[in-house]
Protein backbone atom coordinates (compact mmCIF):
# COMPACT_ATOMS: atom_id res chain seq x y z
CA UNK A 1 0.00 0.00 0.00
CA UNK A 2 1.40 3.76 -0.82
CA UNK A 3 2.05 5.55 1.99
CA UNK A 4 -0.89 7.79 3.28
CA UNK A 5 -0.57 11.44 1.85
CA UNK A 6 -1.34 12.73 5.73
CA UNK A 7 2.39 11.30 6.21
CA UNK A 8 3.85 11.67 3.56
CA UNK A 9 3.43 15.27 4.06
CA UNK A 10 4.13 15.39 7.71
CA UNK A 11 7.35 13.74 7.08
CA UNK A 12 8.46 16.03 4.12
CA UNK A 13 7.76 18.94 6.78
CA UNK A 14 10.20 17.26 9.23
CA UNK A 15 12.94 16.64 6.24
CA UNK A 16 12.52 20.83 5.61
CA UNK A 17 12.92 21.41 9.32
CA UNK A 18 9.67 21.81 9.98
CA UNK A 19 7.00 20.70 12.70
CA UNK A 20 3.52 20.59 10.90
CA UNK A 21 0.39 20.34 12.48
CA UNK A 22 -2.97 19.52 11.04
CA UNK A 23 -5.40 22.10 10.33
CA UNK A 24 -9.06 21.78 9.62
CA UNK A 25 -10.02 24.33 7.86
CA UNK A 26 -13.45 24.07 8.35
CA UNK A 27 -13.59 24.26 12.40
CA UNK A 28 -10.49 25.98 12.48
CA UNK A 29 -8.80 22.54 15.27
CA UNK A 30 -5.68 21.48 15.17
CA UNK A 31 -5.51 17.38 15.06
CA UNK A 32 -2.33 15.64 16.34
CA UNK A 33 -1.83 13.20 15.46
CA UNK A 34 -3.09 13.84 11.65
CA UNK A 35 -6.72 12.67 11.04
CA UNK A 36 -8.24 11.19 7.80
CA UNK A 37 -11.35 13.29 8.75
CA UNK A 38 -10.91 16.33 11.60
CA UNK A 39 -12.16 14.12 14.72
CA UNK A 40 -13.90 17.69 16.12
CA UNK A 41 -16.26 18.04 13.36
CA UNK A 42 -15.35 14.96 11.00
CA UNK A 43 -14.43 17.37 7.61
CA UNK A 44 -12.02 16.03 5.56
CA UNK A 45 -11.16 19.49 4.66
CA UNK A 46 -7.83 19.64 6.39
CA UNK A 47 -4.28 21.67 5.63
CA UNK A 48 -1.43 21.93 7.81
CA UNK A 49 0.00 24.69 9.94
CA UNK A 50 3.76 25.14 10.84
CA UNK A 51 3.71 24.65 14.62
CA UNK A 52 5.45 27.17 17.10
CA UNK A 53 7.48 24.32 17.89
CA UNK A 54 7.17 25.08 21.78
CA UNK A 55 5.49 23.30 24.56
CA UNK A 56 5.71 20.72 27.58
CA UNK A 57 7.34 18.09 28.69
CA UNK A 58 4.88 15.71 29.73
CA UNK A 59 6.96 13.00 30.83
CA UNK A 60 9.70 11.07 28.89
CA UNK A 61 12.09 7.88 29.49
CA UNK A 62 15.35 6.69 28.80
CA UNK A 63 15.63 3.06 27.16
CA UNK A 64 18.24 1.33 27.64
CA UNK A 65 18.14 -2.19 26.90
CA UNK A 66 15.53 -3.88 25.10
CA UNK A 67 15.37 -2.43 21.90
CA UNK A 68 12.41 -3.09 18.78
CA UNK A 69 14.58 -4.22 16.44
CA UNK A 70 16.28 -2.29 14.23
CA UNK A 71 16.64 0.89 17.12
CA UNK A 72 19.45 -1.72 19.21
CA UNK A 73 21.74 1.32 17.84
CA UNK A 74 20.53 4.16 18.83
CA UNK A 75 20.59 2.70 22.33
CA UNK A 76 20.66 4.48 25.13
CA UNK A 77 17.98 7.01 23.70
CA UNK A 78 15.08 8.76 25.34
CA UNK A 79 11.09 8.86 24.56
CA UNK A 80 8.91 12.16 25.52
CA UNK A 81 5.32 13.10 25.13
CA UNK A 82 5.08 17.22 24.57
CA UNK A 83 2.07 19.40 24.67
CA UNK A 84 2.64 21.57 22.13
CA UNK A 85 1.65 25.17 23.35
CA UNK A 86 -1.32 25.17 20.00
CA UNK A 87 -2.97 22.44 22.13
CA UNK A 88 -2.28 18.62 20.75
CA UNK A 89 0.65 16.26 21.63
CA UNK A 90 3.01 14.12 20.56
CA UNK A 91 5.79 11.76 20.74
CA UNK A 92 9.18 12.73 20.17
CA UNK A 93 12.76 12.04 20.54
CA UNK A 94 14.70 13.82 23.40
CA UNK A 95 18.27 14.81 22.49
CA UNK A 96 20.78 14.42 25.37
CA UNK A 97 21.89 17.57 27.29
CA UNK A 98 25.25 15.82 27.38
CA UNK A 99 26.24 12.02 25.71
CA UNK A 100 24.05 9.61 26.80
CA UNK A 101 22.78 12.14 29.72
CA UNK A 102 18.77 13.07 30.30
CA UNK A 103 19.48 13.93 34.42
CA UNK A 104 18.85 17.51 33.43
CA UNK A 105 15.06 16.65 31.82
CA UNK A 106 12.41 16.72 34.28
CA UNK A 107 8.47 16.29 33.53
CA UNK A 108 7.18 19.89 32.97
CA UNK A 109 10.17 20.99 31.27
CA UNK A 110 9.88 23.44 28.89
CA UNK A 111 10.82 22.26 25.44
CA UNK A 112 11.43 23.12 21.87
CA UNK A 113 11.76 21.33 18.41
CA UNK A 114 15.29 20.91 16.80
CA UNK A 115 15.52 20.52 13.16
CA UNK A 116 17.17 17.54 12.51
CA UNK A 117 18.76 16.54 8.75
CA UNK A 118 16.51 14.99 6.02
CA UNK A 119 18.72 11.78 6.23
CA UNK A 120 17.57 11.53 9.94
CA UNK A 121 14.35 11.74 9.31
CA UNK A 122 14.85 8.91 6.46
CA UNK A 123 16.17 6.74 9.11
CA UNK A 124 13.80 8.02 12.07
CA UNK A 125 10.57 9.70 10.82
CA UNK A 126 9.87 11.61 14.24
CA UNK A 127 10.12 14.71 15.57
CA UNK A 128 13.22 15.81 18.08
CA UNK A 129 12.95 17.88 21.06
CA UNK A 130 15.30 19.60 23.65
CA UNK A 131 14.70 21.26 27.16
CA UNK A 132 14.77 24.73 27.07
CA UNK A 133 17.61 26.18 29.31
CA UNK A 134 16.39 27.84 32.31
CA UNK B 1 -22.04 13.11 37.39
CA UNK B 2 -22.11 10.58 34.47
CA UNK B 3 -25.77 8.92 33.49
CA UNK B 4 -27.09 5.99 35.36
CA UNK B 5 -27.06 2.80 33.48
CA UNK B 6 -28.81 0.04 35.20
CA UNK B 7 -28.33 -3.53 34.66
CA UNK B 8 -31.34 -5.16 33.05
CA UNK B 9 -31.29 -8.22 35.47
CA UNK B 10 -32.17 -8.66 38.83
CA UNK B 11 -29.80 -10.15 41.53
CA UNK B 12 -31.21 -13.63 41.84
CA UNK B 13 -33.38 -14.01 39.11
CA UNK B 14 -33.58 -17.27 37.20
CA UNK B 15 -31.50 -15.12 34.32
CA UNK B 16 -29.11 -13.64 36.71
CA UNK B 17 -25.64 -14.56 35.32
CA UNK B 18 -23.08 -16.49 37.62
CA UNK B 19 -19.50 -17.55 38.14
CA UNK B 20 -19.33 -21.44 39.38
CA UNK B 21 -15.57 -22.71 38.67
CA UNK B 22 -12.40 -21.98 37.53
CA UNK B 23 -9.01 -23.62 36.63
CA UNK B 24 -5.48 -22.39 36.21
CA UNK B 25 -2.35 -24.01 35.69
CA UNK B 26 1.45 -22.89 37.29
CA UNK B 27 2.36 -19.22 35.73
CA UNK B 28 6.35 -19.41 34.82
CA UNK B 29 8.58 -21.31 31.87
CA UNK B 30 7.47 -24.50 30.57
CA UNK B 31 8.92 -24.84 27.23
CA UNK B 32 7.39 -28.20 26.84
CA UNK B 33 3.89 -27.40 28.03
CA UNK B 34 1.78 -27.13 25.06
CA UNK B 35 -0.77 -25.03 23.92
CA UNK B 36 -3.58 -26.82 23.54
CA UNK B 37 -2.47 -29.34 26.02
CA UNK B 38 -2.66 -26.64 28.47
CA UNK B 39 -5.88 -25.08 27.35
CA UNK B 40 -7.55 -28.56 27.45
CA UNK B 41 -6.19 -28.73 31.20
CA UNK B 42 -7.19 -25.11 32.55
CA UNK B 43 -10.73 -26.05 30.13
CA UNK B 44 -11.42 -29.66 32.21
CA UNK B 45 -10.28 -28.40 35.67
CA UNK B 46 -12.84 -25.50 35.55
CA UNK B 47 -15.46 -27.86 33.94
CA UNK B 48 -14.73 -30.05 37.75
CA UNK B 49 -15.04 -27.22 40.09
CA UNK B 50 -17.81 -25.98 38.32
CA UNK B 51 -19.71 -29.73 38.40
CA UNK B 52 -19.99 -29.97 35.01
CA UNK B 53 -18.22 -32.17 31.81
CA UNK B 54 -17.79 -30.85 28.40
CA UNK B 55 -21.30 -31.20 26.76
CA UNK B 56 -22.78 -29.35 29.44
CA UNK B 57 -20.86 -26.28 27.58
CA UNK B 58 -22.87 -24.57 24.69
CA UNK B 59 -20.82 -21.51 24.21
CA UNK B 60 -16.97 -21.24 24.56
CA UNK B 61 -15.22 -17.89 24.81
CA UNK B 62 -11.51 -17.46 23.82
CA UNK B 63 -9.22 -15.25 25.49
CA UNK B 64 -6.09 -13.88 22.89
CA UNK B 65 -2.89 -15.09 22.97
CA UNK B 66 0.07 -12.83 21.67
CA UNK B 67 2.91 -15.16 20.98
CA UNK B 68 1.49 -16.74 17.96
CA UNK B 69 -0.88 -15.72 15.29
CA UNK B 70 -1.01 -19.48 13.70
CA UNK B 71 -1.87 -20.67 17.74
CA UNK B 72 -4.46 -17.31 17.76
CA UNK B 73 -6.39 -18.53 14.39
CA UNK B 74 -6.93 -22.23 16.34
CA UNK B 75 -8.56 -20.68 19.23
CA UNK B 76 -10.69 -18.61 16.47
CA UNK B 77 -11.48 -21.46 14.06
CA UNK B 78 -12.91 -23.68 17.12
CA UNK B 79 -10.55 -26.16 17.63
CA UNK B 80 -11.02 -26.06 21.38
CA UNK B 81 -14.62 -27.05 20.63
CA UNK B 82 -13.45 -30.45 18.84
CA UNK B 83 -10.54 -31.13 21.79
CA UNK B 84 -13.14 -30.94 24.13
CA UNK B 85 -15.51 -33.30 22.46
CA UNK B 86 -18.50 -31.21 21.96
CA UNK B 87 -18.52 -30.30 18.03
CA UNK B 88 -21.82 -31.13 16.80
CA UNK B 89 -24.03 -29.88 20.20
CA UNK B 90 -21.87 -26.29 20.97
CA UNK B 91 -23.91 -23.90 20.12
CA UNK B 92 -21.00 -20.81 19.06
CA UNK B 93 -17.09 -20.69 20.01
CA UNK B 94 -15.48 -16.91 19.19
CA UNK B 95 -12.86 -14.78 20.66
CA UNK B 96 -13.08 -11.10 22.25
CA UNK B 97 -10.18 -9.43 22.40
CA UNK B 98 -9.06 -6.08 23.89
CA UNK B 99 -5.40 -6.59 25.65
CA UNK B 100 -5.22 -6.33 28.85
CA UNK B 101 -8.93 -5.92 29.80
CA UNK B 102 -10.11 -8.42 27.64
CA UNK B 103 -11.06 -10.44 30.90
CA UNK B 104 -13.31 -7.79 31.85
CA UNK B 105 -14.88 -6.94 28.38
CA UNK B 106 -14.83 -11.23 28.11
CA UNK B 107 -16.96 -11.01 31.31
CA UNK B 108 -19.78 -8.14 29.98
CA UNK B 109 -19.96 -10.16 26.58
CA UNK B 110 -21.06 -13.41 28.61
CA UNK B 111 -22.93 -11.79 31.13
CA UNK B 112 -25.30 -10.41 27.94
CA UNK B 113 -25.19 -13.49 26.42
CA UNK B 114 -26.44 -15.18 29.20
CA UNK B 115 -28.67 -12.85 30.83
CA UNK B 116 -30.69 -12.47 27.31
CA UNK B 117 -30.89 -16.50 27.07
CA UNK B 118 -28.35 -16.38 23.54
CA UNK B 119 -26.17 -18.68 26.19
CA UNK B 120 -26.45 -20.82 29.31
CA UNK B 121 -23.01 -22.32 29.96
CA UNK B 122 -20.10 -20.45 28.44
CA UNK B 123 -16.61 -21.60 29.36
CA UNK B 124 -14.19 -18.95 28.75
CA UNK B 125 -10.64 -20.34 28.11
CA UNK B 126 -7.25 -18.64 27.83
CA UNK B 127 -3.38 -19.52 27.44
CA UNK B 128 -0.15 -17.58 26.28
CA UNK B 129 3.43 -19.00 25.91
CA UNK B 130 5.61 -15.56 26.40
CA UNK B 131 7.86 -17.15 28.61
CA UNK B 132 8.55 -20.07 25.82
CA UNK B 133 9.05 -17.40 23.09
CA UNK B 134 11.65 -15.92 21.07
CA UNK B 135 12.48 -12.15 23.88
CA UNK B 136 13.59 -10.24 20.68
CA UNK B 137 10.27 -11.34 18.74
CA UNK B 138 7.95 -10.23 21.23
CA UNK B 139 9.73 -7.11 22.38
CA UNK B 140 9.57 -6.30 18.36
CA UNK B 141 5.90 -6.99 18.59
CA UNK B 142 5.02 -5.23 21.57
CA UNK B 143 6.57 -2.30 20.04
CA UNK B 144 3.53 -2.27 17.25
CA UNK B 145 0.44 -3.11 20.15
CA UNK B 146 -0.84 0.04 20.63
CA UNK B 147 1.62 2.08 18.75
CA UNK B 148 0.51 3.99 15.90
CA UNK B 149 3.12 2.41 13.11
CA UNK B 150 3.48 5.53 10.97
CA UNK B 151 3.68 8.21 13.81
CA UNK B 152 5.34 6.38 16.84
CA UNK B 153 7.18 3.37 16.29
CA UNK B 154 10.03 5.45 14.80
CA UNK B 155 10.88 6.65 18.53
CA UNK B 156 11.71 3.23 19.44
CA UNK B 157 8.83 3.11 21.98
CA UNK B 158 8.53 -0.36 23.49
CA UNK B 159 6.32 -1.30 26.34
CA UNK B 160 8.49 -0.52 29.10
CA UNK B 161 9.22 2.86 27.78
CA UNK B 162 5.09 3.12 28.27
CA UNK B 163 5.18 1.88 31.54
CA UNK B 164 8.23 4.02 32.26
CA UNK B 165 6.93 7.75 31.25
CA UNK B 166 3.95 6.82 32.89
CA UNK B 167 5.62 5.82 36.11
CA UNK B 168 8.00 9.37 35.53
CA UNK B 169 4.55 11.10 35.67
CA UNK B 170 3.05 9.62 38.70
CA UNK B 171 6.38 9.83 40.67
CA UNK B 172 6.47 13.58 39.43
CA UNK B 173 2.72 14.56 40.00
CA UNK B 174 2.38 12.11 43.37
CA UNK B 175 5.99 12.71 45.14
CA UNK B 176 6.30 9.01 45.21
CA UNK B 177 9.73 8.16 46.10
CA UNK B 178 11.74 5.22 44.56
CA UNK B 179 11.45 3.33 47.57
CA UNK B 180 7.81 3.58 47.64
CA UNK B 181 7.13 2.72 44.04
CA UNK B 182 9.11 -0.47 44.86
CA UNK B 183 7.11 -1.00 47.88
CA UNK B 184 3.99 -1.73 45.67
CA UNK B 185 6.53 -4.87 43.79
CA UNK B 186 7.35 -6.46 47.15
CA UNK B 187 3.62 -6.16 48.34
CA UNK B 188 3.02 -8.50 44.98
CA UNK B 189 5.90 -10.56 45.92
CA UNK B 190 4.29 -10.95 49.18
CA UNK B 191 1.30 -12.48 47.64
CA UNK B 192 3.39 -14.82 45.44
CA UNK B 193 4.27 -16.55 48.16
CA UNK B 194 1.59 -17.90 49.47
CA UNK B 195 0.71 -19.23 45.86
CA UNK B 196 2.26 -22.38 44.35
CA UNK B 197 0.54 -21.34 41.04
CA UNK B 198 3.06 -17.90 40.79
CA UNK B 199 6.14 -17.72 38.48
CA UNK B 200 8.20 -16.33 42.08
CA UNK B 201 6.55 -18.48 43.90
CA UNK B 202 9.13 -18.85 47.68
CA UNK B 203 11.35 -16.27 45.79
CA UNK B 204 11.05 -13.43 48.74
CA UNK B 205 12.10 -9.72 47.59
CA UNK B 206 12.84 -6.69 49.24
CA UNK B 207 12.94 -3.07 47.74
CA UNK B 208 16.49 -2.77 48.35
CA UNK B 209 17.13 -6.00 45.81
CA UNK B 210 14.82 -3.86 43.37
CA UNK B 211 16.63 -0.80 43.56
CA UNK B 212 19.93 -2.69 43.01
CA UNK B 213 18.73 -4.07 39.79
CA UNK B 214 19.46 -2.59 36.57
CA UNK B 215 17.78 0.18 35.11
CA UNK B 216 15.97 -0.87 31.66
CA UNK B 217 13.91 2.30 31.11
CA UNK B 218 14.59 4.93 33.79
CA UNK B 219 12.86 5.45 36.04
CA UNK B 220 12.26 1.81 36.16
CA UNK B 221 14.50 -0.95 37.34
CA UNK B 222 14.15 -4.50 36.11
CA UNK B 223 12.93 -5.82 38.60
CA UNK B 224 10.12 -3.42 38.29
CA UNK B 225 9.13 -4.74 34.55
CA UNK B 226 7.03 -7.41 34.32
CA UNK B 227 8.20 -10.98 33.84
CA UNK B 228 7.01 -12.57 30.36
CA UNK B 229 5.45 -16.28 31.37
CA UNK B 230 3.72 -18.75 30.22
CA UNK B 231 0.18 -19.63 31.87
CA UNK B 232 -3.34 -20.79 31.47
CA UNK B 233 -6.84 -20.63 33.31
CA UNK B 234 -10.61 -20.74 32.40
CA UNK B 235 -13.37 -20.14 34.34
CA UNK B 236 -17.08 -21.11 34.28
CA UNK B 237 -20.61 -19.10 33.92
CA UNK B 238 -24.29 -20.15 33.77
CA UNK B 239 -27.44 -18.59 34.81
CA UNK B 240 -28.92 -18.85 38.33
CA UNK B 241 -31.65 -20.98 37.80
CA UNK B 242 -29.62 -23.37 36.14
CA UNK B 243 -27.05 -23.17 39.10
CA UNK B 244 -29.66 -24.21 41.51
CA UNK B 245 -30.77 -26.82 39.47
CA UNK B 246 -27.27 -28.48 39.50
CA UNK B 247 -27.09 -28.19 43.39
CA UNK B 248 -24.92 -25.12 43.49
CA UNK B 249 -25.65 -22.95 46.62
CA UNK B 250 -22.81 -20.58 46.65
CA UNK B 251 -22.02 -18.44 43.57
CA UNK B 252 -20.70 -15.03 42.26
CA UNK B 253 -22.60 -12.58 40.57
CA UNK B 254 -21.94 -9.55 38.88
CA UNK B 255 -23.00 -6.23 40.68
CA UNK B 256 -22.12 -3.81 37.96
CA UNK B 257 -18.81 -2.35 35.81
CA UNK B 258 -17.98 1.10 34.54
CA UNK B 259 -15.09 1.74 31.51
CA UNK B 260 -13.19 4.35 30.07
CA UNK B 261 -11.30 4.10 26.91
CA UNK B 262 -8.91 7.27 27.56
CA UNK B 263 -6.87 6.84 24.37
CA UNK B 264 -5.21 4.88 21.44
CA UNK B 265 -1.30 5.33 22.14
CA UNK B 266 0.27 6.71 25.16
CA UNK B 267 0.85 10.15 23.35
CA UNK B 268 -2.83 11.32 22.98
CA UNK B 269 -3.79 10.79 26.90
CA UNK B 270 -4.35 14.05 29.00
CA UNK B 271 -2.89 13.00 31.89
CA UNK B 272 -0.68 9.83 32.51
CA UNK B 273 -0.68 9.93 36.25
CA UNK B 274 -4.87 9.88 36.03
CA UNK B 275 -5.99 7.54 33.01
CA UNK B 276 -9.41 6.60 32.47
CA UNK B 277 -9.56 5.22 36.06
CA UNK B 278 -12.11 7.93 37.74
CA UNK B 279 -14.64 7.63 34.81
CA UNK B 280 -14.64 4.28 34.86
CA UNK B 281 -15.23 4.14 38.74
CA UNK B 282 -17.98 6.85 38.67
CA UNK B 283 -19.30 4.77 35.77
CA UNK B 284 -19.16 1.37 38.01
CA UNK B 285 -20.49 2.91 41.43
CA UNK B 286 -23.59 4.39 39.86
CA UNK B 287 -24.32 1.25 38.18
CA UNK B 288 -23.92 -1.09 41.45
CA UNK B 289 -24.29 1.29 44.26
CA UNK B 290 -21.31 0.69 45.60
CA UNK B 291 -18.36 2.90 46.77
CA UNK B 292 -14.84 1.59 47.09
CA UNK B 293 -15.10 1.21 50.95
CA UNK B 294 -17.46 -1.91 50.38
CA UNK B 295 -14.81 -4.13 49.04
CA UNK B 296 -13.19 -6.99 50.71
CA UNK B 297 -10.32 -7.68 48.18
CA UNK B 298 -9.71 -5.33 44.82
CA UNK B 299 -7.76 -7.63 41.62
CA UNK B 300 -5.98 -5.05 39.54
CA UNK B 301 -3.99 -5.07 36.78
CA UNK B 302 -0.24 -4.26 37.46
CA UNK B 303 1.87 -4.76 34.73
CA UNK B 304 3.91 -1.90 36.29
CA UNK B 305 3.82 -0.63 40.16
CA UNK B 306 2.61 3.10 38.98
CA UNK B 307 -0.33 1.47 36.64
CA UNK B 308 -1.67 -0.10 39.58
CA UNK B 309 -1.24 2.85 41.96
CA UNK B 310 -3.22 5.23 39.27
CA UNK B 311 -5.86 2.91 39.81
CA UNK B 312 -6.19 2.83 43.35
CA UNK B 313 -6.67 6.47 43.29
CA UNK B 314 -9.00 6.82 40.65
CA UNK B 315 -11.19 3.97 42.34
CA UNK B 316 -10.84 5.82 45.51
CA UNK B 317 -9.27 3.26 47.47
CA UNK B 318 -6.00 5.70 48.20
CA UNK B 319 -6.23 9.16 48.38
CA UNK B 320 -5.25 11.16 45.48
CA UNK B 321 -1.49 10.96 44.74
CA UNK B 322 -0.88 8.07 47.56
CA UNK B 323 -1.38 5.13 46.35
CA UNK B 324 2.52 4.05 46.45
CA UNK B 325 2.65 5.14 49.51
CA UNK B 326 -0.73 2.98 49.98
CA UNK B 327 0.90 -0.06 49.16
CA UNK B 328 4.26 1.14 51.18
CA UNK B 329 2.60 1.36 54.56
CA UNK B 330 1.43 -2.35 53.90
CA UNK B 331 -2.28 -1.74 53.32
CA UNK B 332 -2.69 -4.66 50.44
CA UNK B 333 -0.18 -7.30 51.63
CA UNK B 334 -1.60 -10.30 53.32
CA UNK B 335 -3.37 -9.25 56.11
CA UNK B 336 -3.89 -5.74 55.05
CA UNK B 337 -7.01 -3.63 55.36
CA UNK B 338 -7.83 -4.18 51.56
CA UNK B 339 -5.48 -7.21 50.04
CA UNK B 340 -4.39 -6.69 46.50
CA UNK B 341 -3.89 -9.24 43.13
CA UNK B 342 -3.86 -11.72 46.11
CA UNK B 343 -2.24 -14.27 43.53
CA UNK B 344 0.68 -12.18 43.27
CA UNK B 345 -0.31 -10.21 40.07
CA UNK B 346 1.29 -9.76 37.11
CA UNK B 347 4.68 -8.48 38.34
CA UNK B 348 4.83 -11.70 40.70
CA UNK B 349 3.02 -14.67 39.86
CA UNK B 350 3.82 -13.86 35.75
CA UNK B 351 3.34 -11.57 32.86
CA UNK B 352 1.04 -13.93 30.49
CA UNK B 353 0.32 -10.98 28.10
CA UNK B 354 -3.53 -10.88 27.48
CA UNK B 355 -4.03 -13.52 30.81
CA UNK B 356 -2.53 -11.27 33.20
CA UNK B 357 -5.53 -9.57 33.56
CA UNK B 358 -8.02 -13.08 33.14
CA UNK B 359 -5.75 -14.68 35.91
CA UNK B 360 -6.36 -11.69 38.11
CA UNK B 361 -10.53 -12.44 37.69
CA UNK B 362 -9.91 -15.51 38.04
CA UNK B 363 -8.39 -15.00 41.76
CA UNK B 364 -10.86 -13.06 42.46
CA UNK B 365 -13.72 -15.24 41.36
CA UNK B 366 -11.87 -17.79 43.40
CA UNK B 367 -11.67 -15.61 46.53
CA UNK B 368 -15.20 -15.10 46.33
CA UNK B 369 -16.01 -18.95 45.92
CA UNK B 370 -13.99 -19.45 49.10
CA UNK B 371 -11.45 -22.03 46.96
CA UNK B 372 -8.32 -20.72 47.40
CA UNK B 373 -5.61 -22.34 49.25
CA UNK B 374 -6.14 -21.69 53.11
CA UNK B 375 -2.68 -19.62 53.32
CA UNK B 376 -3.97 -17.12 51.25
CA UNK B 377 -7.99 -17.34 51.55
CA UNK B 378 -9.18 -14.10 52.41
CA UNK B 379 -11.76 -14.45 55.21
CA UNK B 380 -15.33 -14.08 54.61
CA UNK B 381 -14.50 -12.81 51.12
CA UNK B 382 -17.80 -11.01 49.82
CA UNK B 383 -17.06 -8.19 47.35
CA UNK B 384 -13.81 -8.00 44.83
CA UNK B 385 -12.74 -4.81 42.51
CA UNK B 386 -11.61 -6.44 39.28
CA UNK B 387 -9.83 -3.82 37.22
CA UNK B 388 -8.21 -4.43 33.97
CA UNK B 389 -6.34 -1.92 30.88
CA UNK B 390 -5.12 -2.75 27.77
CA UNK B 391 -2.63 -1.59 24.87
CA UNK B 392 -0.75 1.57 26.03
CA UNK B 393 -2.92 1.67 29.06
CA UNK B 394 -5.75 2.76 26.94
CA UNK B 395 -8.61 1.84 28.88
CA UNK B 396 -9.78 1.47 32.50
CA UNK B 397 -12.34 -1.18 33.33
CA UNK B 398 -13.80 -2.02 36.30
CA UNK B 399 -16.00 -5.34 37.60
CA UNK B 400 -17.65 -5.35 40.44
CA UNK B 401 -18.35 -9.33 41.61
CA UNK B 402 -19.23 -10.34 45.06
CA UNK B 403 -21.02 -13.36 46.64
CA UNK B 404 -24.09 -14.61 46.35
CA UNK B 405 -26.15 -17.41 48.08
CA UNK B 406 -28.25 -18.81 45.36
CA UNK B 407 -30.98 -20.82 47.89
CA UNK B 408 -33.24 -24.47 47.27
Amino acid sequence: MQTPKIVTEFRTGLSDGKLLVQLCKDCGKPNMWPRYACPHCQSENLDWQHSGGVGTLHSFCVLRQGAPEGFEEDLPYAIGVVKLDEGVQLAVRLVPSAPDDWSEYQCDDRVEFVPVSADQIEKRPCATFKRIAD
Amino acid sequence: MSEKWTLHVAPGADNDPVFVGVGEIPTGKFPDRGFIQALTKVAILALKDAGMVPRDIDTIMLIPNLHSAADQADLVFSRMVEELGIHGTCKSSYMVHSGGSTSDNAVRAAHGLIAAGHAQNILVLQCERWGSADLQEMITMLSKNGIPGEWELPTGIQFNAIGAMITRRYMHASGSTPEEMASVCVTLRNWANLNENAMFYTKPLTVEQILASRMVADPLHSYECPPMADGACAFVMTNTANAKKRGISNAVRVAGSGGCVSHYCLSQEVDQAVLGWPLAAERAWNQSGWGPEDADIAEIYDSYAAVTAIALEGIGIAAKGEGARWFAAGHGDPGGKLPMNTNGGLLSAGHTGVGGGTALLVEGIRQLLHRAPSKRQVEDCQRAIIGGSGGSYMDAQILLLERTKLGA
